[in-house]
């Protein structure tokens, strides 16, 4: 049984359409054309409870809609989305309480009160049972470290502190299902890398489903096993992030650390990309020459002392497919 | 419902920390009550007095108007339209929670803070201006009347507030709303005071629930025969506004647009 179920879901956008210049301006003011554009569509996923998937697009792509669907503040166009067995829109109440929410750029602590109030007043909406909730308080305060800020008027936090604040707002009522958006937003190496150990326990610990929308594909990478790619509202990946790498990440990089310089640095089906004296650099297709191959040859030409073998990263994958487009594997693959 | 007390208190706290806005409001009070004063006598010291308004009921018409525009003026529903326009309603929306529920704990929170300056003001007030003080049955009947106005302002401040999930603007409208309701209410102006089908038109308007009933009923021109006919009235009008308010209510929530994000 899924958690979260969304079937040939669509979200048309309509809006006033402006027309340029000055007496375009006073013809917007009174005519009523409409231009209309599909934020997402025909848009079908599954997920299970305690998944961490990670929903990848560009601005614009359909991410931030589809989460509003699910979380019943958007009514769809068509189509059908069913979550934790309610359809969101019907039930936002309900729904509400089986979620958690994290907007990187929004925060939904009140701003005027300490930080530790807004946690209260959370208890109060959510019916958090008071054991319950000196439990998560207790967990919470511990992991992400809050005990200095506490007492603090929100609007005073950092932002690492704000995040973290609703990081443990979101989770204080044990959401079956949390969905993160941009979480580590603005932030520095440290909170980055406190916040996606807090997502990672929560994952793990308490068995939330956790879906994160982020531009920061390092998140992903260290979070995730699943991706969703979104394109044009269009989901045009959907599955391991190992498959995607094999399947466009064909380059691989060789580094060598040669014991002294050399000026002769050409190595067969390979191309150099830099050669900083002892360190040199070579780009290769895993397709067309084997790495241990590679190594074999190196090895017999220069006094090595150190190899490494550099994975492309997920980032620079996903670059590319945004700008050529993802091709099914059972299509002739791209040559590279 | 422990959710919304908690907001109330929240409200409360949050407007008491604004201390210099509390004491200006109680000193531009009783600047008010004192010009007030002086503009009614001055005119009815020009004029044959009405009969049914004499001087010292005026005065005490005038002075609970301003009284009641302490607690009358905190807009709780506010809130909508600066959410909508910064995006936050979204939010707001993600929780389990009603939201016009929610505005109306938070307007009360304000509205209770206000009620307690409400105190030092009268007896400034009083110090100024006498006002007579009515018999506890009116008194009774006055409270009854100003509860149901608030209601009934409360749900048309919401409606308007409301719009912005159409327009996302509302100045104009709340301004236009503000002046017509101001005049129109009976907070400036006894509404006996328009005279033929001007006046019976006005009392036949919503906004005649609002200051003109209660303030009335305090003065003694409705007589204790008329007061079930008068609620009957404000109860109408809170039921057709609160209707209006859930049909807007759920229409709203079908067309959000949140702004960003």
């Amino acid at each position: 049984m899924p958690i979260i179920r969304t079937d040939d879901l669509c979200k048309t956008f309509r809006s006033v359409k402006r027309e340029s210049g000055p007496g375009g301006a006073l013809r917007t003011l009174f005519s009523r054309a409409y231009v209309e554009k599909a934020a997402v569509s025909h848009v079908t996923m599954s997920l299970e409870a305690g998944e961490l998937v990670g929903y990848i697009g560009p601005n614009g792509a359909g991410k931030s809609t589809t989460i509003k669907m699910l979380t019943g503040i958007l009514v769809p166009t068509s189509g059908s989305i069913e979550v934790a067995g309610l359809t969101p829109y019907r039930s936002r109440r309900e729904n509400a309480r089986n979620i958690g929410v994290v907007f990187g750029q929004r925060s939904q602590l009140y701003w005027d009160l300490p930080l530790v109030e807004s946690f209260e007043l959370l208890r109060a909406i959510y019916s958090v049972p008071r054991d319950r909730y000196r439990q998560n308080m207790k967990r919470f305060t511990e992991m992400l470290e809050m005990e200095p800020f506490l007492n603090t008027p929100v609007r005073q936090l950092s932002l690492g502190q704000r995040m973290r604040g609703d990081f443990a707002a979101a989770m204080l009522h044990d959401p079956k299902i949390i969905y993160l958006d941009e979480p580590t937003i603005g932030l520095d190496v440290v909170a980055k890398e406190a916040i996606r150990e807090f997502i990672r326990d929560v994952n793990t610990e308490r068995g939330t489903t956790v879906i994160l929308t982020t531009h920061d594909l390092a998140d992903v990478e260290r979070l995730s096993r699943r991706i969703i790619l979104i394109d044009n509202g269009t989901i045009i990946y959907d599955g391991p992030i190992e498959r995607i790498k094999e399947q466009y990440g064909t380059h691989r990089t060789l580094v060598l650390t040669l014991a002294e310089p050399t000026h002769d640095a050409g190595l067969p089906n390979a191309e150099l990309i830099s050669n900083e004296g002892r360190v040199l650099r070579y780009r290769f297709d895993r397709r067309t020459v084997r790495a241990d191959e590679l190594i074999r040859i190196a090895m017999a030409r220069y006094p090595i002392t150190d190899i490494s073998i550099e994975e492309p990263e997920l980032e620079s994958i996903i670059r590319r497919i945004y700008v050529e487009g993802y091709a099914q594997p059972d299509s002739k693959e791209q040559p590279v | 419902m422990i959710a919304y007390v908690e907001f109330a208190k929240k409200a409360f706290a949050r407007e008491a920390t604004y201390r210099m806005e509390v004491f200006t409001e109680v000193g531009s009070l009783v600047v008010r009550v004192y010009l007030l004063r002086s503009l009614w006598t001055a005119l009815y010291a020009q004029n044959a007095a009405p009969q049914s308004m004499p001087y010292h009921s005026m005065i005490t018409y005038a002075t609970v108007a301003l009284l009641m525009s302490l607690i009358l003026e905190v807009d709780g529903t506010r809130a909508i339209r600066e959410r909508i326009r910064e995006g936050t309603i979204a939010t707001d929306l993600m929780k389990p929670i009603s939201l016009p529920l929610y505005f109306f704990s938070d307007g009360l929170g304000q509205t209770l803070l206000h009620a307690v300056l409400v105190v030092p003001s009268l007896l400034f007030a009083l110090l100024l201006v006498h006002i007579d003080v009515p018999s506890p049955s009116v008194f009774a009947a006055f409270a009854l009347a100003f509860l149901l106005g608030y209601v009934v302002n409360f749900f048309l401040n919401f409606l308007m507030n409301a719009v912005a999930f159409w327009t996302l603007e509302t100045f104009a409208i709340q301004l236009v709303v503000r002046w017509v309701s101001d005049l129109l209410s009976g907070q400036i102006v006894p509404l006996t005071f328009f005279p033929g089908w001007l006046g019976r038109t006005l009392f036949a308007l919503p906004f005649a629930a609002i200051y003109s009933t209660p303030l009335l009923i305090y003065v003694g021109v409705i007589p204790p025969a008329q007061y079930g006919r008068y609620l009957l009235v404000q109860v109408l009008w809170l039921v057709l506004f609160g209707g209006l308010a859930a049909l807007v209510w759920r229409a709203a929530q079908r067309r959000v647009v949140v702004q960003g994000g």
